[in-house]
């Protein structure tokens, strides 16, 4: 198959940078297996691949570590994997300047390793950072628990550099911290799925390491004192980095006490605005109905974001909401009775200062049937109205064929189409995976 | 530069009235005058007509009119902004959006406003203060300027440093297209589904629409604040305790720099204390929690010394603070007693490269016969030279867009851009090409096509072109017409 095309990419990327046949499996995508799949070792390389996968009118999917491949709509035919395990290099970090420039394939863990060494830090900790790629974060607009604080890609994104459908090379922003010159280019790449190009380098605003940081848990008899505990939290002169709010079933899958509700708050600074904040929330803690605190382990961190995911060996479905704040504990406590009405346990877990809610439905033998699924997802979805959004972040392909995986994004969807096919003309770029079918 | 024929000019005046009522609309070249610049003078286009809609609907109905004419539009606030983005520069209508100034909600426990564009965007702070909340991006014009102004040119201002600059307290955007068609992009919750288009919207230089609602972040107010005046007797001592406060791993609110022609001009006008000997002077502010502000204003002080400052002193009270940052906050309308004119530069370089770029600005000012004061955000590399010159002397004016260039040029060089946050617009259209190449700017033209396909939103900005259409040659300065009645300065 694709014999010609196979050739071409050997050609550009050299013959041992291409998979196919049976080499391909780790890069199946809801049972649709590629192509190809390319390793090339420039960005000169990939507009090359990007060009032969258009002359072939073959889809171009950009890959960095598969952790979020599975998230979107399924794919509708096999195209060419560009993966960028190849473009690992840290270009340029000049700690007086408080910022990294670096290529796209680095993994996470790679980078902060590496920054570490000079006293800074990417304030950005998405789950899975072993395997999750640069590139890979600020397509799929990946963040973790410090979002509280230090926000998300779109707060520390300054440059980027992607090759584009017609095979360009193009740079937006630049790499100072402060920059308005031109459009926007990185906010538009951050978060688009590879559908308007592949990135192959980015730059990004750093912070130095903090002298101390504490994760501190509070545990809770009823889910609304958690919620009313969070608001109090936030209307107070405290400054966390973190505020998650986990169900009984993540609380246990962190190894916490399974109590219905538990806040979980980090702080960092100074050893002495640690100690002093992490008294505060005790205080407040109590005045909402906790007993105390807890102080985690810093091991406790990574198993944060995942908490909800972990709660089930392989759960039936994940989504991920994004609600106001103040809704966080009511969308927790209406997603619970909607999976229970249908006789399933449900995981749940919050970045609650910022209204960031996932939920996990647990795949039960008897019982998780697709539609069975669909239809709790559908309520989920529901709970999430008005002014808030759902979307389905993981899911088995029989779901997905039940339901939308992207909420519905009104009257934008007709802009973000227009925005695709000014970008992308020929549908080349991971076609159809994301909202509004772009 | 008038567009429509004196024929039309009646039918349109009656059509545009009946959408935004009859003391909406303003066509009468006298009062059309008052539109023809923004704070950059150097830039003028006289408009067709200024309309003051109340509504979006309103907006909507006067884009939908502009393209059923074919007449180009153009969004405007208080007219602070510095780079002529919001002239009329083919002519057409300039929609002020004045009228629509409401705060329409504060959700405290969700920490967000609902606001119009026209909200000057002191105020906002103002209706939140009292629940101790303030909105966080303040460029040097917030006495004046406009939230949606901001929106579209992503301002900055001192306190941007820490708190990031309007895009990321931008949530959410009810916006105008330039189809008239109006929408939502992004909302009240802190993630967008689909494309961030809210954020590649805010500083699109109303190039993509108008925005008639805005969801913002609001802040509370720091439990502490601390601000702190270093004082050197030289440049380059100033600028190495810029870079050795932030190997410190210290990361205050703000950190900016004030030369000593500025330090001048500033106590000639308002006497806010700083030593008029100084050859530069850091105005530092830290904020947060009260615990620990001791100990980092002690590392604060001790690299500022170690670095050579001569004096290290700090704010004794909120009057004493709020005196030091009228003296930054007003420098730029200080250089009216120092001289007839000057221009506003707007570059940003890495701050590493601080003591190079600014001795490079220097010479090339010096080369021009011309002189320069310097008041800018140091911590963040955002330099704002100043270049004063008399306009009633032949070719002056000419040198200062030459040295102007030039200083584009070297921020270029170092690796930085050429604008921090005050936009492209008109005024730096022709520099684009020093930071980004043909591929890059086709990139940005596609997607500005996605938005506003016939190009009558705002026409003639951001982009180089070979021949400008507002009137081009030597345009001798004279006050704008608001300035010399004392109504409007420049910041």
């Amino acid at each position: 198959m694709s014999a010609p095309l196979l050739d071409k990419l050997r050609a550009i990327v050299g013959p041992h940078h291409v998979l196919s046949g049976v080499d391909l499996s780790p890069y199946v995508v809801d049972g649709v297996t590629p192509v190809a799949a390319v390793f090339p070792g420039s960005a000169d390389d990939i507009a090359a691949v990007m060009l032969a996968a258009a002359a072939a009118e073959l889809p171009l999917v950009p890959w960095g570590g598969g952790t979020a491949a599975a998230v979107g709509t399924p794919p509708a035919r096999g195209g060419v994997v560009v993966a960028l395990s190849r473009l690992r290099a840290i270009v340029e970090h000049e700690p007086g300047d408080l910022t990294v420039t670096a290529q796209a394939g680095v993994t996470v863990a790679e980078l902060q390793a590496s920054l570490r060494a000079r006293g800074q830090w990417l304030s950005l900790d998405p789950p899975d950072a072993e395997r999750a790629t640069l590139g890979g974060v600020l397509a799929a607009n990946a963040a973790g628990s410090r979002r509280h604080l230090y926000g998300t890609a779109r707060d520390l994104l300054i440059g980027v550099t992607a090759v584009t459908a017609d095979g360009s090379i193009i740079r937006g922003g630049g790499r100072v911290v402060k920059n308005v010159a031109g459009y926007d280019l990185p906010k538009l790449f951050i978060g688009s799925y590879g559908t308007l190009g592949v990135i192959v380098e980015a730059t990004l605003k750093l912070r130095p390491l903090p002298d101390a940081e504490r994760l501190v848990a509070v545990p809770f008899e009823r889910l609304k004192d958690a919620g009313a505990a969070t608001r109090g939290l936030l209307a107070s002169d405290l400054i966390p980095t973190a505020v998650d709010l986990l169900d009984a079933a993540a609380a246990a899958a962190m190894g916490l006490e399974a109590v219905p509700a538990t806040l979980v708050v980090g702080f960092d600074g100074l050893g002495e605005q640690v100690d002093w904040q992490v008294g505060e929330l005790d205080s407040i803690a109590r005045a909402f109905g906790a007993r105390g605190t807890v102080v985690l382990p810093p091991t406790a961190w990574s198993a944060l974001c995942r908490a909800a995911h972990a709660a089930f060996d392989t759960p039936a479905a994940v989504m991920t909401f994004s609600v106001l704040p103040a809704m966080v504990a009511d969308t927790i406590e209406q997603g619970t009775a909607a999976a229970r009405k249908h006789g399933l346990a449900s995981a749940w877990s919050a970045h609650a200062g910022v209204g960031v809610v996932t939920g996990a439905v647990r795949a039960d033998a008897d019982r998780s049937d697709p539609a069975l699924v669909a239809a709790i997802l559908t309520e989920w979805r529901a709970a999430a109205r008005p002014g808030g959004h759902a979307s389905v972040t993981w899911a088995p392909l029989a779901v997905k064929a039940l339901l939308p995986v992207w909420d519905d994004a009104g009257a934008a969807a007709r802009l973000m189409r227009a925005i695709k096919a000014q970008l992308d003309p020929r549908g080349l770029l991971n076609p159809g995976r994301f909202v509004g079918g772009v | 530069m008038a567009t429509i024929s004196v024929d039309r000019k009646g039918a349109l005046r009656h059509e545009l009235e009946t959408i935004v009522g009859a003391g909406g609309v303003l066509s009468d070249p006298e009062e059309l005058l008052v539109y023809e610049s923004d704070g950059l003078t150097l830039f003028r286009a006289l408009a067709d007509f200024v309309v003051f809609p109340r509504s979006a609907e309103q907006v909507a109905a006067v884009v939908t009119l502009a393209n059923r004419e074919s007449i180009p539009f153009v969004a405007r606030g208080a007219g602070t902004g510095l780079s002529g983005g919001c002239l009329p520069a083919e002519g057409g209508l300039v929609i002020s959006l004045m009228r629509m100034n409401r705060v329409l909600e504060v959700d405290y426990d969700n920490q967000i406003a609902v606001v119009e564009p026209g909200l000057v965007n002191l105020h906002l702070s103002w209706a939140v203060g009292p629940r101790g909340y303030y909105y966080a991006p303040d460029p040097s014009s917030q006495q004046a300027c406009t939230i949606g102004g901001n929106i579209a040119n992503n301002s900055g201002g001192p306190h941007t440093l820490k708190y990031g600059v309007t895009v990321n307290h931008v949530l959410g955007l009810e916006v105008v297209l330039p189809d008239g068609e109006i929408v939502w992009l992004g909302g009240r919750t802190r993630d967008a589904l689909g494309y961030d288009i809210a954020g590649v919207f805010v500083g699109s230089e109303g190039t993509f629409g108008i925005a008639t609602k805005i969801v913002v972040r609001i802040m509370k107010k720091p439990q502490a604040v601390k601000t702190v005046l270093a004082v050197f007797d030289h440049v380059d001592g100033a600028s190495a305790a810029v870079s050795s406060i932030i190997a410190r791993g210290l990361v205050p609110a703000a950190v900016e720099m004030i030369d000593q022609l500025t330090i001048q001009a500033v106590e000639d006008a308002f006497g806010c204390g700083y030593p008029r000997d100084a050859a530069a002077a850091l105005l530092i502010e830290l904020d947060g929690l009260a615990v620990g502000m001791e100990s980092q204003a002690e590392r604060i002080v001790a690299a500022c010394r170690e670095a050579g400052a001569r004096e290290v002193r700090t704010a004794a009270d909120e009057a004493e603070r709020q005196l030091l940052w009228k003296g930054r906050k007003s420098a730029f309308g200080a250089y009216g007693r120092v001289s007839p004119a000057y221009m506003v530069m707007d570059g940003v370089i890495p701050r590493t490269k601080l003591p190079y770029v600014l001795t490079r600005v220097n010479e090339i000012v010096a080369a021009h016969g011309l002189r320069v004061g310097n008041v800018f955000h140091a911590g963040d590399g955002n330099l704002h030279p100043n270049i004063l010159y008399d306009p009633r002397k032949p070719g002056e004016e000419a040198r200062v867009v030459e040295a102007g260039a030039q200083i584009m040029k070297v921020c270029a060089e170092v690796g930085g851009s050429i604008s921090g946050e005050h936009g492209i617009g008109l005024e730096k259209a022709d520099f684009m090409p020093f930071i980004f190449s043909a591929a890059d700017l086709a990139f940005m033209q596609k997607l500005k096509a996605a938005f506003n396909p016939t190009g009558l939103c705002n026409p003639g900005k951001m982009f180089p072109t070979k021949k400008s259409c507002v009137e081009a040659g030597p345009v001798a300065y004279r006050p704008h017409a608001i300035e010399a009645q004392g109504l409007a300065q420049r910041f």
